[in-house]
């Protein structure tokens, strides 16, 4: 379907169909979501790579039919459809797990429209409008999981962004009396751009999960429907990323210039709270039990490092902001399918529970593998390639300290996907998980392939989203990155990714030659192992899980909750303010009843005297 | 093309010959500093071909896929790595960072394999070798951040040659502090004491390696070799200011191996969380204000 407009009544479309089918079978509406996604994402692929979109408006009422196109939208649009997409076909498989299987259908494709729409509406309150439609469908998505509670975090702070964003667009309204998204942003200067930019990265952070608004994220992200969780990290965070491209990049420098830094001040603060978004993030993740907590905390590290990118105003870091949204998007995605994946199987994500789940389920192990290469950026995937541009910026910049924050997450990255991989997938194979596991069926496996295909395919050869991100930094007005075919130039020097691949694949064949003209070795059994004179029977004895960086994770257990006592005195400072205009104004009691009733007649009779 | 890869995989093998000689002379120094006698020089190539020839058991798949992996990642890296200025296998893109993160897929195989042996003294050596790299890399990286920053340059032998120029010392000289916090981050690297807590023979039966014999600890030394080569070297190429000929690298990696082993000889074992808080105490600090001073206050000898 070429025409925008259509696409979104459309899947809008699909959204109901899905509730009514949903009512019938519940697996059907579920398989609607599969058709739905692939539609979107089918024709934003076939005219939106082209940028032949036809962007004619007959039907969408009032400001909502404000569409327009650019590189930008296209590649946010395109990475998040396809996200849903391979969500989608993990939905039939979970829907029975579901209180409201329709409901679940259709709150997915709803969800999917208003992310389309918010990405090529040309208009701030369509902006607004689209931003809570995608809160609101995924605010219900998150209590279909395990609990309540966490939803209500998740609008809590949601809220906050949303209406932040909302003062953001009414105060750049008060100024040229228009909602027109272009035009607000070149008419903003002074002091009311500081202000519009604070409100908008207000919005951005808690979208996207960054400190001081990250609280619901592993909450959330530990709590919703499996498929939902990969849903979250790989597309709903990156409207976060989406609205700080905004902000940050096409807003350009906000506040006074640091000389002695070369950058302008809020833009060097937003990046030392990603700094410290990535520091916080790595700490997390490497603690945690829970996979699916563990990458939560890793997208919220990621977060940080999008924020970071995104604050230099300069091409190799904003690219390589824009290539880390892409990478970490497929990457966290196919991770936590894969954990998904498991999940079904075992009805656990708690890694101690779990343990020797590859000699059941390789595919899915060899998934989670080249998903946590490219998270911990490590070549040949696209994370690599994206940190390596990020680094390009911190250091020719000379920024010591998010400098520092980079590569603490970066290596920290190491360790704590590490902790999945070792405990959950290696190690003993448990006895109850011996007979029950079988490999996850082909119709999960087919996205978590593609999926890791891409993941292989944007680090090998990552030139041709490169190229797609310079057609956004053209619109943006900054000066392109440097691509010849195979290469991409930085600040200090040349990268070629394909060379990097081949030879690591040469270095492999060569080391497997060695391999197979030794001596062939004889197989064993995973429990006969050596054990310094002990004799131990059972698996659990021999399966190194909880508390694996102890000695490490002892230095700073101390200082953990800080953050979470933070937000919970303020939730009860919030409550009790609650309480104290719920006592004088919504009360049986006749008393008070009387008293504003008196103070009113005065009022009034004040009124006549005057 | 071809010639430029199997420039490399002598680059690789050259790496292996050298290191694993080396090693065997420093285990006759360290005898006489003992006062020992010691093996012969080329004991280490009998140990690690003796290995290779033995029949050996194997914990499943991917004990062994990680094990192909380990000495894969490993070679491809050396690949890259410069010997002399000219001596480079892909000329211009011997960049820093290929070294560090592409080495991290050899240390990845090789904690995957030794986890899949079931074995949990090996995880809690991979834990502490995770660990240790977690606190000696950020240090290291800040003082690479401030060389790349001075050069302009990040790929390896191109900073080698700036150091090389008339009025340009070596960064051991011109950055003393970022000098003392590469020496630490060597010792950490090479898993020399005091930070050797991740082999820790005494405590926890030879760490990541417990499970392995035959052709699969074969492998895997000679991965590690070739991994003290691609470290060492780097030390050289990024501080002592490269090589012009092959001479000048063959006596500064010598000298740099063997001081650093005999430093590690006369020292006792940190605890892994010591390691930790040693390396975000002082080599950090050093590193930052050697950073501060350098890009911001421009001191550089």
């Amino acid at each position: 379907m070429a025409n925008l407009e259509l696409i979104i009544i459309i899947t809008l479309g699909f959204g109901m169909l899905a509730y009514l089918l949903g009512n019938l079978h519940r697996t059907l509406g579920s398989v609607i979501t599969i058709l739905g996604s692939a539609f979107v994402f089918g024709s934003l692929a076939m005219y939106g790579y082209t940028d032949t979109l036809d962007l004619t408006v007959n039907y969408l009422p009032g400001v909502l039919g404000d569409l327009g196109a650019s590189a930008l939208s296209h590649y946010f649009a395109l990475l998040v459809s396809f996200v849903y997409l391979m969500v989608a076909f993990f939905n039939p498989y979970y829907i029975d797990k579901q209180k409201y299987p329709a409901l679940y259908s259709m709150l997915y494709l709803l969800s999917l429209v208003g992310v389309i729409g918010l990405f090529y509406t040309t208009n701030f309150l369509a902006f607004f409008f689209y931003f809570e439609l995608v809160v609101w469908s995924s605010l219900f998505l998150i209590p279909l999981g395990r609990t309540r509670s966490s939803a209500s975090l998740y609008y809590g702070f949601s809220a906050f962004g949303g209406f932040s964003l909302l003062v953001a667009i009414l105060l750049m309204y008060s100024g040229t009396e228009s909602f027109n998204i272009a035009l607000n942003l070149a008419a903003l200067s002074g002091t009311t751009k500081v202000f519009v930019f604070l409100l908008m990265m207000i919005s951005a952070l808690s979208k996207l999960g960054a400190f001081p608004l990250h609280i619901w994220l592993p909450n959330v992200l530990t709590d919703a429907p499996d498929p939902v969780t990969g849903l979250f990290s790989g597309g709903l965070e990156k409207l976060g990323a989406f609205v700080a491209v905004i902000a940050l990049v096409r807003l350009g420098g906000v506040g006074t210039m640091i000389s002695a830094l070369n950058i302008h001040l809020f833009n060097y603060i937003i990046m030392i709270l990603g700094a410290i978004t990535i520091v916080i993030g790595t700490l997390m993740a490497i603690r945690q039990d829970d996979a699916k907590t563990l990458l939560a905390y890793s997208s919220m590290s990621n977060g940080g490092y999008i924020l970071v990118a995104l604050g230099f105003m300069t091409t190799t870091s904003i690219s390589g902001g824009l290539l880390h949204i892409f990478a970490h998007a497929i990457a966290s995605t196919s991770a936590f399918l894969a954990i998904g994946a498991v999940a079904r199987q075992t009805h656990t994500t708690k890694i101690s529970e779990l343990g020797g789940m590859i000699h059941k389920m390789p595919i899915t192990y060899m998934v989670y593998l080249i998903a946590i290469i490219s998270m911990a950026g490590i070549p040949p995937m696209g994370g690599f390639i994206s940190k390596w541009l990020i680094f390009q910026g911190v250091i020719s910049e000379g920024f010591i300290f998010v400098a520092i924050a980079t590569f603490f997450g970066s290596i920290g990255s190491f360790l704590y996907v590490f902790r999945p991989l070792a405990a959950l997938f290696l190690g003993q194979e448990l006895p109850e998980y011996k007979t029950s596991v079988k490999e996850a069926p082909l119709l999960l496996l087919i996205p978590m392939l593609l999926l890791s295909g891409l993941n292989i395919l944007s680090g090998v050869v990552p030139n041709y989203i490169l190229r797609y991100t310079n057609k956004i930094l053209s619109e943006l007005n900054i000066a392109q990155l440097n691509l010849t075919q195979f290469t991409i130039q930085g600040n200090n020097g040349d990268l070629h990714p394909l060379l990097i691949a081949s030879m690591f694949g040469i270095g492999v064949f060569v080391a497997f030659i060695i391999f197979i003209s030794l001596k062939k070795s004889k197989k064993v059994d995973l429990m006969d192992t050596y054990t310094a004179g002990n004799f131990i029977y059972t698996e659990q004895h021999l399966h190194y899980t909880s508390n694996f960086y102890a000695p490490l994770e002892r230095l700073y257990e101390a200082y953990i909750d800080k953050m979470q006592r933070f937000y919970q005195s303020l939730s009860i400072k919030v409550k009790e303010l609650g309480e104290v205009f719920k006592y004088y104004f919504f009360t049986y009691k006749p008393e008070i009843t009387v008293f504003w009733i008196l103070i009113l007649i005065t009022l009034l009779l004040w009124g006549d005297i005057a | 093309m071809i010639l430029n890869i199997l420039f490399g995989l002598g680059v690789a093998l050259f790496g292996f010959v050298l290191q694993t000689a080396l090693g065997g002379i420093n285990r006759k120094v360290i005898a006489r500093l003992q006062k020992r006698y010691g093996p012969k020089w080329y004991q280490e190539f009998l140990d690690i071909f003796k290995l290779l020839s033995k029949r050996a058991t194997s914990h499943g798949w991917i004990f062994d896929f990680g094990v192909i992996m380990a000495l894969g990642g490993i070679i491809a890296t050396a690949m890259f790595m410069p010997i002399t200025n000219e001596l480079v296998a892909f000329d211009g893109y011997d960049n820093f960072f290929i070294f560090v993160y592409l080495i991290a897929v050899g240390m990845l195989g090789m904690a995957m394999s030794a986890s899949g042996s079931g074995n949990p003294l090996a995880s809690i050596g991979v834990m502490r070798a995770l660990t240790t790299m977690l606190a000696y890399e950020v240090p290291f990286m800040v003082v690479v951040l401030t060389i790349i920053n001075i050069t302009g340059d990040s790929s390896i032998s191109m900073i080698a040659e700036f150091q090389q120029l008339a009025n340009n010392h070596w960064f051991i000289i011109a950055l003393p502090l970022g000098g003392i916090v590469a020496i630490l981050a060597l010792m950490g690297m090479l898993g020399k004491k005091p930070f050797e807590t991740y082999i820790a023979p005494a405590e926890i039966a030879s760490g990541p390696m417990v499970e392995y014999g035959g052709k699969q600890l074969g492998m895997l030394f000679i991965m590690h070799e070739i991994t003290v080569f691609i470290e060492v070297s780097l030390f050289v190429h990024l501080f002592l200011g490269g090589a012009e000929n092959i001479f000048v690298f063959l006596v500064k990696y010598v000298l740099v191996y063997t001081f650093v082993n005999l430093i590690s000889n006369v020292n006792g074992r940190f605890k892994i969380d010591q390691v930790v808080t040693f390396f975000y105490k002082w080599p950090l600090l050093l590193a930052v204000s050697q950073a501060i001073i350098a890009i911001y206050l421009g001191w550089v000898i």
